[in-house]
């Protein structure tokens, strides 16, 4: 998207006109850089559970839910992760860790209250499961590169710049594409296909990470980038 | 190693090997920390055997194996566990992890011949080579960190682990000596914790490999050490130091 669209957000109901010209100086093209894999961040079952409702009416007997936000992305996440396929873009996805003896006391992805979860829970959900030949990582923290293998496989499969989505915006989205841009990869964040337990916590994390460390993209700009791929119009290389 | 002044890797040096490292002040004491982890590489049934054979025989059954000296290890880090435990000691090990696909052997499948056998090899054991020998089994408060290149470190979240208890210094035993006891002993060193491996409980599918990595890590990187300093070391540490495993407020 050219630059003079570079606030076409969700943000724009949300950042005071002092806070964007104060911003300024962050506005660029975006794009999707050369070569990339597919990030799925977190879709796992416990963030839809309770159905499309407000996450503050059924976060009690639902934790950590995204209720409404969450649901609001499965179709256009199963479109993003449809065109990447169709693509032959390595797709990547990340849950909980739940390998016996994996850590000591006190390691978590946030200082929430503690919950007793089951594996269950963080199976990815069910309408965009991983299938065969996808990656899954498994972490303990925010970042879904942090203390994982996901740079050498990224380095094994070629893979030159990042597409993301997933949840939480503020928390693990948040924590993976900072580390992304760290690392020197080109990363692409998904709008549409990112979710948070409140807009106003989504919308700012979006606003920071569009103008510090990502390209925020709308679905349809991506998915059309990844269909000419499998039309043959970008040369890979 | 018998004392400081005989090392095992001696028979390996020539005289001028022994002339420079006396000269130019490697190999230096630099001694154990405070508040030492335990760090087990790899002593899993993919690097042991499951019965004590000679090498040859081994490797039949399990590509990797180390035959005899993984078993003449094994006592020794018995030892070490028990001393580490009846201190509290973080006790950490790392042992390999694969897809049933084999696709994340990466690097792996570059160089060895016989890298796609080895999930056959797998298939037809009731064992999984990536499990922990049983004579050394873990405990269930240990930590388990699951890896796929040769250092502990290496994609793996062991850094933070060390980091969360406070942990200055790593007693590292376990295998290959020249492969991921020294890829992990490295990286600890550079992370600049203290690094002591004890050289009864590490071996090597190459006898000349396990001397001259103790002699290189000796010289650079840590203290190579006997079980019997290792252990009095560790009895001389005071109980309960990793008594609160979670981070607490400061006083």
């Amino acid at each position: 998207m050219t630059p003079d669209r570079f606030e076409d957000h969700c943000w724009k109901d949300a950042v005071p006109q002092d806070l964007i010209d104060l911003y300024a100086p962050y506005a660029r093209e975006t794009f999707v850089g050369p070569k990339p894999a597919l990030l799925c961040i977190d879709f796992y079952n416990i963030v839809y559970r309770g159905g499309a409702k407000p996450p503050l009416e059924i976060q009690d007997e639902h934790p950590n839910t995204c209720g409404m936000y969450a649901h609001a992305s499965i179709e256009p996440t199963k479109k993003l992760i449809a065109a990447a396929r169709m693509a032959g873009v390595p797709i990547f996805y990340c849950t909980q860790d739940f390998r016996p003896m994996n850590r000591p006391a006190g390691v978590g992805s946030t200082k929430r209250q503690k919950v007793a979860w089951k594996k269950e829970d963080f199976d990815i959900y069910e309408p965009l499961a991983p299938q065969e030949g996808d990656v899954v990582i498994y972490k303990q923290r925010a970042s879904i590169f942090q203390g994982t293998p996901i740079i050498s496989h990224l380095n094994y499969l070629g893979v030159q710049s990042l597409i993301v989505c997933g949840e939480s915006t503020s928390g693990c989205v948040r924590a993976s594409c900072v580390d992304a841009y760290s690392n020197g990869f080109h990363v692409s964040l998904v709008e549409e296909c990112t979710f948070d337990r409140h807009e106003l916590i989504h919308k700012i994390n979006l606003f920071d990470l569009h103008h510090k460390y990502v390209d925020v993209m709308h679905l349809d700009e991506v998915v059309q980038h990844l269909g000419s791929f499998s039309e043959g119009k970008v040369a890979a290389e | 190693m018998q004392d400081e002044m005989n090392h095992s890797w001696d028979p390996f040096l020539t005289d001028r090997d022994k002339a420079v490292f006396k000269a130019s002040g490697f190999g230096a004491t630099g001694g154990f920390g405070k508040r030492p982890a335990i760090l087990v590489i790899d002593i899993n049934y993919a690097f042991t055997g499951e019965r004590r054979e000679p090498i040859l025989e081994s490797i039949k059954h399990w590509s990797n194996s180390c035959g005899e000296d993984a078993w003449d290890a094994l006592p020794h880090v018995q030892k070490l566990l028990e001393a580490g435990r009846s201190k509290g000691l973080p006790v950490i090990y790392t042992t390999g992890v694969r897809r049933p696909d084999g696709w994340d052997g990466g690097s792996w499948l570059w160089k060895n011949s016989r890298g796609g056998e080895r999930k056959q090899t797998r298939d037809t054991q009731a064992r999984d080579g990536n499990e922990i020998n049983e004579l050394i089994a873990p405990h269930p408060q240990d930590i388990m960190v699951y890896k796929q290149k040769p250092s502990g470190f290496a994609g793996t979240p062991l850094l933070s682990y060390l980091t969360l208890l406070r942990a200055d210094s790593v007693i590292v035993v376990g295998t290959t000596t020249s492969g991921c006891v020294r890829a992990t002993v490295i990286d600890a060193f550079s992370h600049n914790f203290r690094v002591a491996v004890m050289e009864e409980g590490c071996f090597d599918r190459s006898q000349a490999s396990h001397a001259i990595n103790l002699c290189d890590m000796h010289a650079k990187y840590a203290d190579v050490v006997s079980t019997d300093t290792v252990v009095d070391f560790i009895d001389s540490l005071p109980d309960g130091l990793f008594a609160a495993t979670a981070p607490q407020a400061a006083e």
